[in-house]
């Protein structure tokens, strides 16, 4: 789901050693580096950007960068690997308090700093992996990256570290777990709360407070009024909520570094959000999990879940999709869509949504993150 | 004639001046404080989705085009533009209102660095690409009521973002914890959006994201304490300790105090921003700390904020030779590492009037201490 980025990413930012140990990455880089190998990739640069994207470089170092700017990660074939933020050289020490990674610089603009890090280490010319970089790189930094290695031959090789996020390790598995946790605890708390004089803002700000008291290091949230007759999934605005109105929350949650994504709809009873009843969405929902089984396509996972609404007779509202996958980015593949067609396997953590009309409160929505694992679909964010 | 109508016609008028067929103002819907948000600024939408665009004609045609599609109903309501269009195919979207709008010889471009490789070359297929953000710069030069209205409420949400701070932090809680005790109260003061740097300890080296960290007895507590509403910045920076204060903090955090006041006093119209920069240096400086006043120690002495244009720029330093001018939003600030007591915050926000400055936030500038 697109929502607002932070101005700055202000929740705890720690590097929990037995949640995220260095064996991990450093599997992760043995497995990068085979791939290399396979495609005679020299040196591979991986590259994100901002809150919204930086999972390739934070695969591999667990680093996230504080303001909406570029990191890289040098992987070479023997070398030690290099990461590059954008940001003040003060920043230097903190930044390797959350990495693994023993060489950490900071510059100014990165693609300057990659392209003078590639002529030290000799990598001019080389055949250079690009992941990322033609993606998210805003295009003077790309041009001027592209232009410098003029001499090297360059390609493409995103599907290397998107086809590895794509299936998770347990670990990753257990930290989308923990960010369920807190998303799901988030949901309890509103729902506990009385509130006087509520107001979206309000609501907003007990939200944030609930979940960054658990640990959030980023945390998203949209409201929608479905009873007004053109509504959408919306920032907060400084609009009473007054009793009778439905209202849908969207909260996702980032917990040291990966996401999880939960959605439900309300009714305002007094000065409560309350659960409405609305078996057909619930029920339907329910059918559609169902039909999640590894080794199907998520095409033809998405058609089976089509079938299951049109059999139904609901009114599907298909603007905010069926869901994607859920890891170190808020959306990272696969989508679910007709046209996606990677294959669902053990591993997969991806979001499920559906919304429908609703004669009465004007739509539900339901959604959760989901781990497909062994025993099947299973929902984190209950 | 309203703002948003001076707006639109002066853009307008710079934009023919200049021969250009049209304008292009982008926003990839990232909000950064070293930057302005010039999206955000002309459409008095703040732009959340990926790619989002204003595309006006030189005949005064305007679009604002937005994705993701649905996010069309909020920017219809949010802002002044009346043609808004949603689209889940932003390039097909972009160039065929280029097409529309008859944008076929020269564009001018307004918040191309955060455009992408693949929007660059689609414009620059259709048109000669200027790069222009200079004319909204220039338009945001003079500030309407309403900013101003913005800033002082901004300013007021930063004053109670410190009362937090200064109630909540006690031995115990954790770095993260306070942070969230200071969003809260300024999200619940109307903050759309919080921009915080903090340190705890005996001796803190720079400004981070918060930790893990318990506070503990004699901690010096540092912050930059930025909340966000309706795209304006204000910056509040302060130090608090949580016990009694030793003499020689009291007398380093002095210096810093007079180091602000003399810089403070450089502010007015027709001065270039380095007096700021160099007067709190020289303070600094002849207290013996000179070596500290600069990389790697030191970047910037402040920054100024905005919505349309962050003039006079994002690091107040000896180099900037930017004019100051009056409705200016700045803060000065001589943050600065001492060797004795380590990194001590230190800054007030202001603007700049007709004839020198005013202090924008109520919280009294003194090294705080709270009695544990």
């Amino acid at each position: 789901m697109e929502t607002i980025q932070p101005t700055l990413r202000i929740g705890r930012t720690v590097w929990d050693k037995i949640n995220m140990p260095e064996v991990e990455f450093q599997k992760r880089i043995d497995k990068i580096k085979q791939e290399m190998k396979k495609e005679g990739i020299d040196v591979l640069l991986l590259y994100g950007h901002a809150f919204n994207d930086y999972g390739n470089p934070c695969y591999v170092s667990n680093f996230i960068i504080r303001l909406p700017r570029g990191t890289i990660v040098v992987v070479t074939q023997d070398g030690e690997l290099e990461l590059m933020f954008e940001g003040s050289s003060r920043g230097v020490p903190f930044a390797k308090t959350t990495t693994w990674l023993k060489d950490v610089r900071a510059c100014g603009d990165i693609s300057k700093e990659i392209v003078k890090y590639l002529k030290e280490k000799d990598f001019i010319p080389s055949t250079t992996g690009f992941a990322g970089l033609r993606q998210l790189m805003p295009y003077n930094q790309f041009q001027l990256l592209f232009k410098s290695l003029d001499q090297c031959k360059i390609v493409d090789v995103n599907h290397i570290i998107r086809d590895m996020r794509m299936v998770k390790s347990q670990r990753e598995c257990d930290q989308i777990r923990r960010s369920s946790r807190i998303v799901s605890h988030t949901f309890d708390v509103i729902s506990d709360t009385v509130f006087s004089n509520m107001n979206e803002r309000i609501l907003e700000a007990h939200i944030f407070k609930a979940a960054r008291l658990e640990g959030a290091g980023d945390i998203r949230v949209l409201i929608a009024k479905p009873l007004k007759a053109k509504w959408a999934l919306r920032p907060v605005e400084d609009t009473a909520i007054s009793a009778g109105d439905s209202i849908i929350i969207y909260l996702a949650v980032e917990f040291e570094r990966y996401w999880s994504e939960r959605i439900r709809t309300f009714i305002v009873k007094d000065s409560s959000l309350v659960k409405p009843e609305f078996e057909t969405a619930e029920t339907l929902y329910k059918r559609i999990m169902k039909r999640i089984k590894p080794g199907k396509t998520v095409s033809q996972f998405y058609k089976e879940a089509i079938g299951e609404i049109e059999k139904s007779h609901a009114e599907y509202i298909p603007e905010y999709g069926l869901g994607h996958g859920i890891g170190l980015n808020l959306q990272e593949p696969p989508v679910i869509a007709e046209v996606d067609t990677n294959q669902l396997k053990e591993g997969m953590c991806f979001t499920l949504r559906l919304t429908i009309k609703d004669t009465t409160i004007g739509a539900a929505m339901v959604g959760n993150t989901i781990n497909l694992s062994k025993k099947g679909p299973e929902i984190l964010t209950n | 004639m309203n703002d948003n109508d001076v707006k639109l016609n002066k853009a307008i008028e710079l934009l023919n001046q200049r021969g250009l067929d049209g304008l292009i103002i982008y926003s990839s819907g990232t909000c950064s404080i070293m930057r302005p948000s010039y999206l955000h600024y002309f459409s008095e939408l703040r732009p959340f989705g990926p790619n989002n665009a204003i595309i006006i004609s030189k005949s005064g045609d305007i679009t604002l085009l937005v994705e993701p599609p649905w996010d069309s109903i909020r920017a219809s309501e949010k802002s002044w533009v009346s043609d808004t269009r949603g689209t889940s195919d932003f390039l097909r979207d972009l160039t065929s209102i280029m097409q529309e709008l008859k944008i076929t010889g020269s564009v001018g471009v307004v918040g191309s660095r955060e455009m992408k490789h693949d929007i660059y070359n689609s414009i620059k297929k259709e048109a000669n690409v200027e790069i222009t953000d200079d004319i909204i710069e220039e338009i945001a030069r003079e500030k309407t009521q309403k900013e101003i209205d913005i800033i002082r409420k901004t300013a007021q949400i930063a004053d109670v973002g410190f009362e937090a701070l200064l109630k909540y932090a006690r031995v115990g809680i954790r770095e993260y914890e306070l942070v969230a005790e200071m969003e809260f109260a300024m999200r619940c003061a109307g903050a759309n959006e919080i921009f915080l740097l903090m340190s705890s300890g005996k001796h803190n080296y720079e400004m981070h994201e918060p930790t893990e960290r318990r506070l503990a007895e004699g901690d010096i507590i540092i912050g930059e304490f930025s909340p966000v509403y309706e795209g304006q910045f204000i910056q509040l920076c302060r130090t608090i300790v949580l016990g009694k204060p030793s003499p020689i903090l009291i007398e380093k955090y002095n210096i810093l105090i007079h180091a602000l006041d003399e810089s403070l006093k450089q502010i007015k119209p027709g001065v270039p921003a380095s007096s700021i920069s160099m007067a709190m240096n020289k303070v600094i400086g002849e207290a013996g700390y000179a070596k500290y006043c600069y990389p790697p120690y030191m970047r910037a002495r402040g920054h100024g904020f905005g919505v349309g244009s962050i003039a006079p720029g994002a690091a107040l330093n000896d180099d900037n030779k930017m004019i100051i001018e009056r409705h200016q939003v700045l803060v000065a600030h001589p943050n600065q590492y001492i060797p004795e007591t380590g990194y001590l915050a230190c800054g007030d926000p202001v603007l700049v009037t007709d004839t020198d400055f005013e202090r924008l936030t109520e919280t009294e500038m003194k090294l705080y201490a709270k009695e544990v």
